[in-house]
């Protein structure tokens, strides 16, 4: 019997016709099959997930490594710190064969740069050099003054065990053809004084001098050449820039 | 959605089956093409990801069987065809089918898609109430009482 009913449902099959307009009806009701595919939001939903993940980890990538500040260092190796908005270390550069050497030599990318400026003025090349009475001048350089007020307040915490440096804090705007000529900002700030009191001057010619020589240049230039920087006082560095657009800081 | 060739593979694949259990449900061949729109429309739009071809089978199953049930209960089917138009159904069939046909097709609607589901499909009871969402129990009950109808109305057929 089961074999006689298995039969006989066989036997009923789809017409070719019915088959046919259900094609047609189909194809119609999609579009030819395109006409849903905007409106498919499940199938969308990985997708736009995995683009927020992505932007997500790209904005936070972009933010992390984006220098907000940048602390350059001038003894004569000349030396330029980025740090980002986390106060971490995120690039290092070497504006002389010096700079270049001693950036190679320190390990600071990604520490705190407080402990990264530790590091570097510990560092045996720069306490030698240090040691034959240079001076070293770390300037911070951003746009933002709040931001760079606070960085340097910490600098001049941190360096006050060090002798002969000398801190301060620029704006960009100041400095920012500081790189196109190959200097430092902290180079480049001396510059410009030296180029008040000698129209002359040319980088060149402060590329390879140390900063203890171009600060006694200055005041040679401007009257005071027996006038010695002073070990426990100003250094004497001036102009506008961050903190209410005074430059200079401590010395110590 | 899915594609043009997907839709066509499971129209060919699926075609006799819900054509089958459009015979059992329904009185008409414009009622059977509503049913075959609705059901491969939803297998276009759906989403559903199908383990296997079983199982795909079975979405099938049921899925026409509720298009079915849907369309009988609308208030203008249900009173404007008659009931003569039934017995057209199996007219594809030889005349040894016939009878066993129309046996089915004279059993009450709840037993038919059992009927059909076990002796043709091969689908076991528990399957069944799987695929009808009914108690197995239920579905063995049908099962019997469809085999002592049908029984009947053969052994009467063969007594004529």
């Amino acid at each position: 019997m089961n074999d006689k009913w298995k039969e006989a449902f066989g036997e009923i099959h789809a017409e070719e016709e019915l088959k046919e307009s259900t094609r047609r009806f189909l194809a119609q009701k999609t579009g030819n099959y395109r006409k849903y595919h905007g409106w498919d939001y499940k199938r969308l939903v990985p997708v736009v997930a995995s683009m927020v993940i992505f932007l997500a980890g790209l904005g936070g990538y972009r933010v992390y490594f984006k220098p907000v500040s940048v602390i350059s260092i001038d003894v004569n190796p000349s030396l330029e710190l980025g740090v980002n908005r986390f106060d971490r270390v995120v690039s290092v550069e070497g504006f002389n064969e010096d700079g270049r050497k001693l950036a190679d030599s320190v390990n600071v990318k990604y520490a705190e740069y407080t402990d990264a400026l530790e590091q570097i003025l510990s560092n045996e090349s720069v306490r030698e050099i240090l040691g034959q009475d240079e001076v070293v001048t770390i300037d911070v350089v951003g746009e933002d003054e709040r931001e760079c007020g606070r960085i340097l307040s910490n600098i001049e915490h941190c360096t006050s065990g060090h002798r002969n440096t000398y801190c301060g804090s620029s704006n960009l705007e100041e400095v920012e053809a500081a790189h196109e000529i190959g200097l430092s900002y902290g180079k480049y700030r001396a510059y410009l004084e030296l180029r008040e009191l000698d129209p002359d001057v040319v980088p060149e010619d402060i590329q390879g001098m140390t900063m203890r020589e171009i600060r006694d240049l200055i005041q040679r230039l401007s009257g005071n050449a027996s006038e010695e920087i002073p070990e426990d006082g100003s250094p004497g560095m001036h102009g506008g820039g961050c903190r209410g657009g005074h430059h200079g800081g401590g010395h110590h | 959605m899915r594609s043009e060739g997907e839709v066509n593979r499971a129209i060919e694949r699926h075609a006799d089956t819900v054509r089958r259990l459009c015979m059992i449900h329904l009185k008409n061949y414009a009622d059977a093409e509503d049913i075959f729109q609705t059901v491969f429309l939803k297998y276009v739009l759906s989403s559903i990801s199908f383990e296997s071809q079983e199982h795909e089978r079975a979405w099938m199953i049921r899925v026409t069987v509720n298009a079915c049930k849907d369309l009988l209960k609308s208030f203008y089917r249900s009173r404007t065809v008659s009931l003569e138009e039934l017995v057209d159904w199996p007219a594809e069939a030889s005349a040894d089918h016939r009878e066993v046909l129309e046996a089915v097709l004279s059993l009450p609607k709840k037993y038919r898609v059992v009927v059909y589901l076990h002796y043709y499909e091969g689908y076991t009871a528990p399957e069944i109430g799987r695929i009808l969402r009914k108690n197995t129990n239920t579905v063995y009950t049908l099962l019997n009482r469809s085999r002592q109808m049908l029984k009947k109305k053969l052994e009467g057929l063969n007594d004529e």
